[in-house]
């Protein structure tokens, strides 16, 4: 209801894997935020994973991107098992991602912000940049173009030079969705970006996804709690609860599961009646 | 909102992302470096000596610490140690090399400097604000002492070390409007290079790190060498500004000029002259240099003059209290003000 997707996502557009994540643990003292997971994204899915608060979905993208070291499992991104690793490895190797709660740098303008995403694509060494010559000039440039189309694409163009910190709630999602594109990733992770939007954000938010993945092919992986924006985007449903997998499959097949309908849909219906 | 003139439409990038964009800012900034080139011509030598020199060092030390303190959100007491660093070095490699030239030597100075902040820096990988401040305090106090070790300097031959005479392409930096000159020169340069970084991917990684460094660290950029950049180039302009205080002000090396008096007044510039702006490093810088000579004339020709010890005590609290109405009320300063003002009189007189 919330999204109109353009095109019928398919999952037999969906490539080769991924990423791929096998028996994943993870524990906070005596939570066990995360239990035996296993999963596999596919190039240019949108991949969802759902559950109820609390149910480890944050705590598995941040697995994923290296914020969180699972204390067991293994995950494989493009085919590499991966070890010990730090965030900006994850991102150097071409993962992005957005916070449940906006983390940008409010100190910044929008195009400062979305430019600093784009840093990893900066080759221009200090001296160079002291002196403003060579590279320094060039990327600049460049960089500039390639930031002003995302701003285009995003429809932030009268916000470019407003301090971040001052725009609205649904604008700051935005502009840290930009940052993210910024960085053209392969593996894009999303945690919750329509949170506390209205419906007319929210359909904004879900085009732009939809656009993403079809005109660049990016992968995605997707938290929401809107069932309708998941189940009109989703290639793909991964199913948490208590840090466990209770489920996984296609919109269709998810949606009719009666554990998953148990869990987590029965308990959303019940808080909303 | 306006940020721009009207009538001065960007249509290239490279346009928009000139260092000065709006034509009146750039007629401004020439026109303020032609005063400066000017200015000596026109006072006395004392004003030259006891004001504007130290007015330009300063504000190179306060551009240096701002770097480390308004972009990149480190923290550092030990300026005054990292300045005597860059003076001593530099006396001493131009001691020890006397064939070597005296620019080269200032260089290679301010990157021992350099080397230092980086040394001490290292800390602020895991530490943070209260007992980083700590950690740079006591490199403040080792500094200071370390450099008085014979081997820096023997100071028992005659008790005074004087700098060596600045000379070169057939110029002697003797005469105060000489040294003058040569400072400006130096410092216009400095805080060029200053704009530059921090317009660059390096200045807004400075800026992502102190904004958010989790958020920062998730965009790929690496804490650890982005601080270590922050603090070598930081110690470099402060190291340079070490070198100018000993060899244009001082005409002498002394590493007691170099205290904890002197972190804190740098400190107290960025503060006032705002985090995060060259343009306020030479407010602050200004400000700081300006109140006390303001405090021991006025009250002269309000009739009411007062003695030194009072005049310290008023500089002290009006620091103060600037300070703290700086950081509840405005912490981007005097510079965020003169923004203000500027939006205003670009409105004026049409207020909407
Ligand atoms: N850094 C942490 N320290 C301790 N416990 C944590 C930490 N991060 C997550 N947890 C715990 O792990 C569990 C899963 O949290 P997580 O944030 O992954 O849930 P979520 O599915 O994203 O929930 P929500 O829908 O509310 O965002 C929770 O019980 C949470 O309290
Ligand atoms: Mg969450």
């Amino acid at each position: 209801m919330a999204a109109q997707p353009q095109e019928s996502a398919g999952a037999a557009r969906a490539g080769e894997s991924l990423l791929k994540v096998e028996d994943v643990q993870l524990s906070f003292g005596g939570v066990h935020a995360l239990r035996n997971v296993s999963f596999e994204i596919r190039r240019r899915q949108i991949f969802s994973i759902i559950g109820p608060n609390g149910a480890g979905k944050s705590s598995m993208l941040n697995c994923i991107n290296g914020f969180y070291q699972p204390s067991a499992g293994t995950i494989t991104y493009k085919g590499e098992p991966r070890k010990q690793m730090r965030p900006y490895q994850a991102a150097s190797q071409g993962i992005a991602r957005t916070f449940q709660n906006i983390a940008l740098f409010t100190g910044m303008s929008t195009l400062d912000n979305i430019m600093t995403g784009r840093h990893l694509k900066a080759q221009s060494t200090l001296v160079e940049n002291a002196l403003w010559i060579g590279r320094a000039r060039r990327e600049e440039m460049a960089h500039r173009h390639f930031c002003e189309e995302i701003i285009d694409f995003l429809e932030i163009q009268q916000h470019r030079k407003t301090p971040v910190g001052t725009l609205p709630y649904g604008l700051q999602k935005r502009v840290e969705l930009g940052r993210a594109l910024a960085a053209e990733p392969e593996l894009l992770l999303l945690d919750e970006p329509m949170a506390g939007m209205n419906l007319e954000e929210k359909q904004d938010m879900a085009r732009f996804i939809l656009d993403v993945n079809d005109q660049y092919g990016m992968t995605i992986a997707l938290i929401e709690h809107d069932m309708a924006v998941v189940m009109d985007l989703s290639d793909r449903i991964v199913v948490l609860d208590h840090g466990e997998k209770i489920g996984e499959g296609t919109p269709d097949e998810v949606s009719s599961d009666p554990r998953v309908i148990e869990a987590y849909l029965g308990t959303q219906q019940e808080e909303e009646a | 909102m306006i940020y721009r003139e009207s009538g001065q439409f960007k249509t290239t990038y490279a346009a928009d992302q000139a260092m000065l964009p709006i034509l009146q800012d750039k007629i401004f900034v020439l026109a303020v470096i032609a005063l400066a080139v000017a200015l000596p011509f026109l006072v006395s030598n004392y004003v030259i000596q006891a004001l504007l020199l130290p007015f330009l060092i300063y504000s190179l030390a306060a551009i240096g610490l701002n770097i480390l303190v308004g972009y990149c959100g480190q923290i550092s007491l030990g300026t005054g140690g990292f300045m005597a660093v860059g003076a001593f070095a530099a006396w001493n490699i131009l001691t020890r090399m006397p064939e070597m030239p005296i620019l080269v030597g200032f260089v290679l100075g301010a990157l021992c400097a350099s080397g230092a902040g980086v040394l001490f820096g290292l800390p602020a990988l895991r530490i943070k604000g209260f007992y980083l401040a700590v950690t740079t305090l006591a490199a403040q106090f080792f500094l200071v002492w370390l450099l008085q070790r014979p081997f820096f300097v023997d100071y028992s031959a005659t008790g005074v070390i004087s700098a060596q005479e600045i000379q070169l392409l057939g110029w002697t930096v003797d005469s105060g409007i000489d040294k003058y000159l040569f400072a400006l020169a130096v410092v216009v340069i400095m805080a060029l290079v200053a704009k530059n970084l921090v317009r660059s991917s390096t200045g807004r990684k400075w800026m992502a790190i102190r904004d958010m460094d989790v958020a920062a660290e998730i965009i790929g950029i690496r804490p650890m060498m982005t601080k270590l950049k922050a603090f070598a180039v930081s110690s470099f302009f402060v190291g340079l500004a070490g070198i100018l205080w000993a060899y244009l002000y001082l005409g002498q090396l002394e590493a007691n000029a170099f205290d904890i008096y002197t972190s804190f007044d740098v400190l107290f510039m960025v503060i006032i002259g705002g985090l995060g702006s060259i343009l306020g490093s030479f407010l602050g810088a200004a400000f700081v240099v300006l109140v006390p000579i303001f405090l021991n004339i006025v009250p002269g020709w309000l009739g009411l003059p007062l003695d030194t010890a009072m005049v310290s005590y008023i500089e002290v609290f009006t620091f103060g209290a600037l300070i703290i109405f700086f950081l509840i009320v405005e912490p981007h300063g005097l510079a965020r003000l003169w923004t203000i003002a500027k939006q205003k009189l670009r409105l004026w007189p049409f207020p909407y």
